[in-house]
């Protein structure tokens, strides 16, 4: 489709329009059809792309976890040993910490990544902006996070993981 | 062959050309007024096109052009309907 862009010429006639009208009454200026340009399209284009929406999902997640298993690794008391002294057991302490953070942020990266690579396929497919997105996307990661415990377990936690993502939503929608 | 054309060549040719462009004005207003009610809800909350409105805009439009050439053909093509 290589014919001349009719949007610069409806930017044009809009124009037109907004100034002759403030020539005759005293109008609020119409503002002119601004189109967004290349690079706000490409930019668009680049955002709703699932693989990159899905790893940037993933990213976020694994940060969040990172601070998550930060502060529960804080919270868990170490196995007291008398040996050790203050230094050491501090040394100790922190490398729970590292450990619980870094497993937990493996979590929830994996969590995010599938999460947002589901509603994004599935929002595609359906083509409209709705709340069973969330619940199907949430319901696919619920699954696959307890599909080990068997397909009962991957039940119960679609199911779960379901519900607590459209609650999430709408209270982010409501906000 | 190349002779200079009349004036009512000319006049021919730009009045062609009128209805071109008021034929494809018409096509415009028309897609993106269908493809909108179609695609956009009455109620939204934010200026961005969601995904999901961005995908169905993207099938809208390509489906009311494939369906405007293919019966623009038919028209065109002089044959009785059937």
């Amino acid at each position: 489709m290589k014919d001349p862009n009719p949007s610069v010429v409806f930017a044009a006639m809009a124009d037109d329009s907004g100034q002759a009208t403030s020539n005759e009454v005293e109008k609020p200026q119409i503002e002119p059809i601004r189109l967004p340009s290349v690079e706000e399209i490409r930019g668009q284009d680049i955002w709703n792309n699932c693989a990159v929406r899905s790893v940037v999902s993933g990213v976020m997640g694994g940060g969040l976890g990172i601070f998550m298993g930060l502060f529960l690794g804080a919270l868990d008391n170490p196995i007291m040993q008398e040996e050790m002294t203050g230094r050491q057991q501090l040394i100790y302490q922190a490398k729970q910490m590292g450990r619980r953070s870094i497993s937990s942020a493996k979590a929830f990266a994996v969590m995010g990544f599938i999460f947002s690579a589901a509603e994004c396929v599935v929002e595609k497919a359906r083509a409209k902006h709705d709340m069973t997105n969330t619940a199907v996307a949430g319901c696919t990661t619920g699954g696959v996070i307890s599909a080990k415990g068997g397909p009962r377990a991957a039940c119960a936690g679609c199911a779960g993981f379901a519900a607590f993502s459209v609650l999430i939503e709408k209270f982010l929608e409501g906000h | 062959m190349a002779a200079p054309p009349s004036a009512l060549d000319k006049e021919q040719i730009f009045g062609m050309a009128e209805k071109e462009m008021e034929y494809r004005v018409e096509l415009f207003n028309k897609m993106t007024q269908t493809c909108f009610n179609k695609c956009v809800e009455n109620r939204y909350k934010e200026s961005e096109l969601n995904m999901g409105e961005n995908s169905c805009i993207d099938r809208c439009v390509s489906k009311y052009w494939h369906v405007t050439n293919l019966i623009g053909q038919l028209l065109g093509s002089g044959k009785p309907p059937m």
